[in-house]
């Protein structure tokens, strides 16, 4: 038996979202909209790039919103059963994805060299067919209908849980999020392929599936170690959510700093060292014409910064320095998918204006907008978990 | 090693939730060298006793950072120094190249000088202390306090353990 040495006060009302909130998200989406329309009639190019990398951008962080449902499910945490809604409410952006996901097919002839039917061909290697636009498309379309069946299943029974409180649905939801984690390993890294890394298609690297996968997963953190610490001082919510989870949320934060770093510097040291002209054109395209600083700003805020101020405890349990080092994370992870996709565009020279932030913009409206219509309209606390008298008592030793 | 001998007053509880608050109330009482004794990590313990942080954090980062360097000063040394070969044109003082060596040898002194933190940290080498109750390492649970502790008199602590509910109380001659 744990003993109770938190005695927090719970408490737990509707969610309302703030008028500000509210407004700034239709505001965002109305920007998006009319940049998307503006782009869509005077420089299609443009837009389909920026479209791309804030498309990329959120669909990452729903994914990896999903991921860390599964992976708690998976072990059997039970630390996060009371912060598990907050990553559930930014699954809720995934049915969004799925219809920009239809969107962006409208764009590829404009972004890939292999939607072009005369020269597809000219790719070798088995690529003229794994490229084909048909079956790219499909992997493209099945990776977001499958997230969305699995949110379905696992998020669905997480919000039944709170009526029926059935243990079993726990339970059932261990067998779904196993198989969410193997379709997502193999779905997500052809994501990736295909969105970015096809867009130079006479380069590759195995490992660019989870040099996204890092980077999408450092992002959901650093989203959930923002709303631990907004929730956790709102009027909503009170006793569910500690500093105790916020802490771990850290931890985390700061481990998949380490790990994106891991595996970017993994790519970049073997392509290096072999010193392949096939490899090192993707190097050599995002180290000309000023890209050279942007590789710099990533190694730099996305990794040395993040990692050195995370690592004392305190920091961890800042809420000003947790809060502040997730909104650094989260511009380095757009300028991340910038990096990936811009250099292959406009003879290698970053662009970079209204068109991208109005883009991406008008996801922050929709991503927004989503996550306020599932806390309206569900509770903000997994309140029949099992396991959430073990998340109540969390307690991070030192 | 001259073995200290250490005597004092010991009560066991049956019960994990009785331990903690009992420790809180004993560190409250003034006594400051006290000890809890249980089979297992509680959660809470280190605050009910007022056990401060561990220092080893702080060896292991300084034991990286030392290590970081090392490794450093190994690679340019090797390399640049004493023995430049030219491999593939590159520079004789490749830092990408290095990279994996710094790392590790980084993680090996931040490791390496944890666990000999520990050891004395915890004075790991005597695994013989008296044993005050056997049962203390499946399922109960003690606290100590020693007689040098500020405030030692047997009656008031014996009367301080049965208002703390303490299922047993011993005099621990040899500690």
């Amino acid at each position: 038996m744990a003993s109770n040495n938190h005695s927090h006060e719970l408490k737990l009302t509707k969610f309302e979202a703030p008028q500000g909130l509210k407004t700034a998200s239709f505001a965002f989406m109305f920007i998006g909209l009319i940049t998307f329309v503006l782009g869509f009639a005077k420089n299609p190019e443009r837009l389909w790039t920026s479209y791309l990398t804030a498309f990329f951008y959120f669909a990452s962080i729903a994914a990896g919103a999903m991921f860390f449902i599964a992976l708690n499910y998976a072990a059997k945490a039970g630390w996060s059963a009371s912060i598990r809604r907050f990553a559930e409410a930014m699954t809720s952006f995934i049915p969004v994805m799925l219809v920009s996901s239809f969107v962006l097919i409208l764009g590829f002839k404009y972004l890939y060299v292999w939607a072009d039917a005369s020269k597809l061909p000219l790719l070798t290697g088995g690529k003229s067919l794994y490229l084909a636009p048909w079956f790219v498309t499909i992997r493209f379309v099945f990776f977001g209908i499958g997230l969305l069946v699995f949110r379905h299943l696992i998020v669905g029974n997480s919000i039944k849980q709170d009526v029926t409180g059935a243990h079993e649905l726990t339970h059932k939801n261990t067998a779904y999020s196993v198989g969410f984690i193997a379709f997502f390993a193999i779905f997500f890294t052809m994501f990736s392929f295909d969105l970015l890394m096809s867009l130079l298609p006479t380069w590759y690297s195995t490992i660019f599936g989870i040099y996204c996968f890092g980077g999408a997963i450092q992002a959901t953190f650093a989203v959930l170690a923002i709303m631990i610490v907004w929730l956790k001082n709102s009027k909503w919510i009170s006793g569910y959510v500690t500093e105790e989870h916020q802490h771990d949320i850290g931890k985390f934060l700061k481990g998949f700093t380490v790990f994106w770093a891991y595996i970017a510097f993994s790519q970049f040291m073997l392509i290096w060292y072999a010193n392949i002209p096939e490899e090192t054109e993707y190097y050599i395209m995002r180290s000309l014409n000023g890209w050279m600083s942007v590789s710099f700003a990533l190694l730099i805020f996305r990794f040395i910064v993040p990692f050195l101020v995370l690592l004392p405890r305190s920091a961890k349990r800042s809420d000003s320095i947790l809060v502040s080092t997730s909104i650094l994370v989260l511009v380095m992870h757009y300028v991340d998918i910038y990096w990936m996709v811009y250099p292959n565009f406009f003879d290698g020279v970053p662009q970079f204006s209204f068109w991208e932030i109005g883009i991406f913009i008008g996801f922050l409206g929709l991503f927004l907008m989503t996550m306020i219509k599932f806390f309206t309209k569900n509770n903000m606390v997994a309140i029949n978990d099992p396991r959430l008298q073990e998340a109540l008592n969390h307690h991070v030793t030192y | 090693m001259a073995k200290k001998t250490l005597g004092g007053m010991a009560a066991i509880f049956l019960e994990e939730s009785k331990v903690v608050a009992a420790a809180r109330k004993v560190r409250e009482s003034g006594f400051t060298k006290f000890d809890a004794i249980s089979p297992y990590p509680i959660h809470g313990m280190e605050e009910a006793c007022g056990i401060k942080r561990s220092w080893i954090p702080y060896v292991t980062f300084i034991a990286g950072v030392v290590g970081l360097l090392s490794a450093l000063a190994l690679t340019y040394y090797t390399s640049v120094v004493d023995w430049p070969i030219n491999i593939a044109g590159k520079p004789f003082f490749s830092l990408p190249a290095f990279i994996p060596i710094i790392f590790e040898l980084t993680v090996l002194f931040a490791a390496l000088s944890s666990v000999v933190a520990l050891f004395v940290v915890t004075k790991m080498p005597r695994i013989d202390p008296p044993v005050i109750d056997k049962d203390l390492t499946s399922h109960k649970f003690a606290i100590f306090i020693p007689e040098t502790d500020t405030g030692y008199s047997e009656d008031r602590i014996s009367k301080l353990f049965n208002e703390l509910g303490a299922n047993e109380i011993k005099k621990v001659s040899e500690y």
